[in-house]
C-alpha cells in the first residue's frame, strides 16, 4: 500500500514537473516572439504590406489582436490552446495544426526512420571496437567518428548536394517529391536518401564512442572473467552478459540525445528544402508568424522534455541512489 | 603457517593492474593539431600582410572564376577574392568561438556556483530552467534572440551563442560544486567570512577547471559551427562581414553555376580549424587508464 503510494507520487510529481516546464517554455516563447522586432503583418499580408498606410497597418494589426499588452495576448492563447484551439497561421491563413499535419509526417519518417537507424547503427559501431579493441578497425572507426563529428551538417548537405545532384545528377536536391508525383512512394525515397544520409552521417559516431567505452569498461568486470573460466564463447560473453548490462544506461542516453537529433534534422530539412517541421519552425521564425512558431516550439519541447524524462526514469530504476535531477548530470558531463 | 601469511591469501584480493602498454596510458599529445591551430590562427591575424587583394572588394570582371594564379582560390559569386577572404574571414570566426565560449563560461560558472551553492528547493529550480532552456533547440534559441538584438554583427552573435550554450558546462559546476561545498576549507573560509566570489575565485573554481576544460574546448567549437550554420541560412553575419560561415551563405548561387570551390574551400578550412579543436579537448578529456580486457 505504500508502496503504492509513494510510486504515483513519484509518477505523479514527475508529471507535475512536465507540466510546469511546458507551461514556461510557452510563456518563454510567447514573450521573446513578441518583442522580437519581427513583423507579423509581413508574413500575413505579404508584399502589400508596404502599401499599407498607417492607419490601415493599425487596423490589421487590432484584427489580429496585436495591440493588446502581451500578457493579455498570452491568456487569450492560453485560454485557447487548452480548448485545443491554437491560432491561425499568419502566413498559410489555415488552422495552425492543419498546416502542421500536413508537414508531420514528412518530418516524423525523416527524423523517426532517422532515429531509429542512428539508434541502431551506434550500437553496431559501437560493438565492432569494442569487439576489436584497439585493432586498426577501432582505431579506424574512432578516427573517422572524431572526423566526420566536425563537419557542420550544412556542410555535408552541400557537400552531398554538390556531388550527387550537381556533378552526377543522381539524386534530386530538394522538396520531398517531385512536382505532381505527390503519391509517388519511390519518388518519395528518391527524395528522401539526401537528408537522411546527412542525419546518418553525422550522429552515430559519437553515440558508437559512447557504447564502445561502455563496453570496454564492462569487459573489465569481474563476471567476465568467471564466464570464461566457465568455457563461455566471446560472443556469449558479450552479447548476453556485457551488452545486457550496458543497455539500460544506452537507452536513456539515446533519450537525452532526442533533441541532438531533432535539431540534425531540421537543418537538413532547411538546407533540402524538405518540406517538414524545420523548415516550417525556420520559416516563422524568420516571418514572425507567432501562433504558429508558438505551436512548433512547443511540440518539440514537450517531445524533448518527455524523452529526456525517460532518460531520467530509466537511469533512477537502474540506480536508485540516482535522485530528480541528478540522473541526468552523469551522461551530461562526457555528453559534449 | 603464521596468521600474516594466512590473511595474505585468503584476504582482499590485491588488484593486480596488469601493465598497460604505453601508447594506452595516455592519449599522445596532438602536437600536429596544435601545430595546425597555431597556424591557422597566425596566418588569420597577419591576414592584412598575407591576402593579396582587398577581401571587401567586388570585382566584377572576375566574378566566379575557378582557382588560377591572380586568384588563388579562386572568387565568389560577388567577385570578392576566396584566397583574402579566408584569411580575413577566419579571424572573425575564430573570434566569435573564442568570445563566445568566454561569454558562456563566465555565465555558466557562476550560474552553476550558485546552484551548487544555493539551498535545495532554489537549485531544484535553477536546474528546471536550465533543462527547459536544454529543450529548445539551439538554432531556435538563437534565431529568437538575435531577432531581439536586431541586425547582427560579431559581437551581437557572439553574445547570442554564449547566452544559448552554457546550460551543458553549467551542470558540471554545479554538481562538483555541490560534492566541494561540504569540504572544510570551503566550510573555515566561509565562516572566516568569505562572500560568495571570494569562496568561486579562490576554492571552487581551481577545483572544478579541470572538470569542465573539454567541455569549454568543446564549446569553442559549438560556437563556431554555431555561427556558420547561422552565417549560412542567412540569419547570421550579412554578406559584407566576411567570415566562413557567410562566405557559404552564398553556396545557393554557387551550386547553380556549379563553382565547387565556393563550397569547397572555405568549408575545408572550416573542418580543418574544427578537427584540431576538437583533438585539443579530446586530449584535455580526463584520459581513461583502463587495464587489460578480460575477454
Amino acid at each position: 500500500m505504500n508502496y503504492k503510494k509513494s510510486k504515483l507520487l513519484y509518477y505523479g510529481s514527475k508529471l507535475l514537473i512536465f507540466i510546469v516546464s511546458v507551461f514556461v517554455l510557452s510563456l518563454l516563447v510567447f514573450y521573446v516572439s513578441r518583442l522580437a522586432p519581427g513583423d507579423p503583418l509581413l508574413s500575413y499580408y505579404g508584399e502589400r504590406v508596404e502599401k499599407m498606410s498607417v492607419e490601415e497597418k493599425n487596423i490589421a494589426r487590432e484584427k489580429l489582436g496585436l495591440n493588446e499588452p502581451i500578457y493579455i495576448q498570452y491568456g487569450k492563447w492560453l485560454k485557447g490552446a487548452v480548448q485545443g484551439d491554437f491560432g491561425i497561421s499568419y502566413k498559410y491563413k489555415q488552422d495552425v495544426l492543419e498546416v502542421i499535419s500536413q508537414r508531420a509526417l514528412n518530418t516524423l519518417i525523416l527524423g523517426g526512420i532517422g532515429y531509429i537507424l542512428i539508434f541502431l547503427g551506434a550500437l553496431a559501431l559501437g560493438i565492432i571496437c569494442a569487439w576489436n579493441e584497439d585493432k586498426w578497425i577501432d582505431k579506424l572507426l574512432c578516427k573517422l567518428g572524431t572526423f566526420s563529428c566536425c563537419i557542420p551538417e550544412f556542410w555535408y548537405s552541400l557537400l552531398l548536394i554538390l556531388i550527387f545532384c550537381v556533378s552526377l545528377r543522381w539524386l534530386p536536391s530538394s522538396g520531398a517529391y517531385s512536382i505532381g508525383k505527390s503519391g509517388d512512394i519511390g519518388d518519395r525515397i528518391l527524395h528522401l536518401i539526401l537528408p537522411m544520409a546527412v542525419v546518418l552521417l553525422n550522429h552515430p559516431w559519437y553515440y558508437g564512442y559512447m557504447v564502445r567505452n561502455k563496453l570496454l569498461d564492462e569487459t573489465r568486470a569481474d563476471y567476465v572473467l568467471l564466464g570464461k573460466s566457465k568455457g563461455q564463447s566471446k560472443a556469449k560473453i558479450m552479447f548476453a552478459h556485457c551488452l545486457r548490462n550496458i543497455m539500460p544506461s544506452y537507452i536513456s542516453l539515446m533519450a537525452i540525445s532526442v533533441p541532438h537529433v531533432i535539431g540534425g534534422t531540421y537543418i537538413a530539412e532547411t538546407v533540402f528544402a524538405y518540406p517538414g517541421l524545420g523548415t516550417l519552425s525556420y520559416e516563422s521564425a524568420k516571418f514572425a508568424d507567432y501562433n504558429m512558431l508558438m505551436v512548433l516550439c512547443i511540440m518539440t519541447g514537450i517531445v524533448v522534455i518527455f524523452f529526456n524524462m525517460i532518460g531520467q526514469i530509466i537511469n533512477e530504476r537502474i540506480d536508485p541512489r540516482i535522485r530528480g535531477m541528478e540522473s541526468l548530470e552523469g551522461l551530461e558531463v562526457s555528453e559534449s | 603457517m603464521s596468521d600474516n601469511e594466512l590473511f595474505s591469501i585468503v584476504g582482499i584480493r590485491e588488484n593486480e593492474k596488469t601493465a598497460v602498454s604505453e601508447n594506452k596510458r595516455k592519449e599522445s599529445f596532438p602536437i600536429i593539431s596544435v601545430i595546425v591551430l597555431s597556424v591557422l590562427c597566425l596566418l588569420c591575424l597577419f591576414a592584412g600582410l598575407i591576402s593579396t587583394k582587398d577581401p571587401s572588394y567586388l570585382d566584377l570582371l572576375n566574378y566566379n572564376k575557378p582557382p588560377n594564379s591572380e586568384f588563388l582560390f579562386g572568387t565568389d559569386t560577388l567577385g570578392r577574392d576566396i584566397f583574402s577572404c579566408i584569411w580575413h574571414g577566419g579571424r572573425i570566426s575564430i573570434f566569435i568561438g573564442f568570445f563566445a565560449t568566454a561569454i558562456s563560461t563566465f555565465i555558466a560558472i557562476v550560474y552553476g556556483s550558485i546552484s551548487g551553492m544555493a539551498p535545495k528547493w532554489l537549485d531544484g529550480i535553477l536546474m528546471r530552467f536550465t533543462e527547459i532552456l536544454l529543450s529548445v533547440p539551439e538554432l531556435l534559441l538563437i534565431i529568437f534572440i538575435q531577432a531581439i538584438l536586431g541586425p547582427a554583427n560579431v559581437l551581437s552573435i557572439s553574445v547570442v551563442i554564449g547566452l544559448t550554450s552554457w546550460c551543458g558546462i553549467a551542470k558540471v559546476v554545479r554538481t562538483e560544486v555541490r560534492q566541494l561545498r561540504e569540504a572544510e576549507y570551503v566550510l573555515a573560509s566561509r565562516s572566516m567570512g568569505g562572500g560568495f566570489f571570494h569562496l568561486m575565485s579562490q576554492h571552487l573554481a581551481p577545483n572544478f577547471v579541470s572538470s569542465i576544460m573539454f567541455m569549454v574546448v568543446m564549446n569553442i567549437r559549438g560556437a563556431i559551427v554555431a555561427e556558420s550554420t547561422l552565417s549560412f541560412m542567412g540569419m547570421g553575419l550579412p554578406l559584407n562581414i566576411v567570415s566562413w560561415g557567410s562566405m557559404l551563405s552564398l553556396a545557393e548561387k554557387a551550386l547553380m553555376t556549379k563553382s565547387w570551390w565556393i563550397i569547397l574551400i572555405p568549408g575545408a578550412f572550416l573542418v580543418c580549424l574544427l578537427m584540431c579543436v576538437t583533438n585539443i579537448g579530446n586530449y584535455l578529456r580526463k584520459s581513461v587508464n583502463r587495464g587489460e580486457s578480460y575477454l
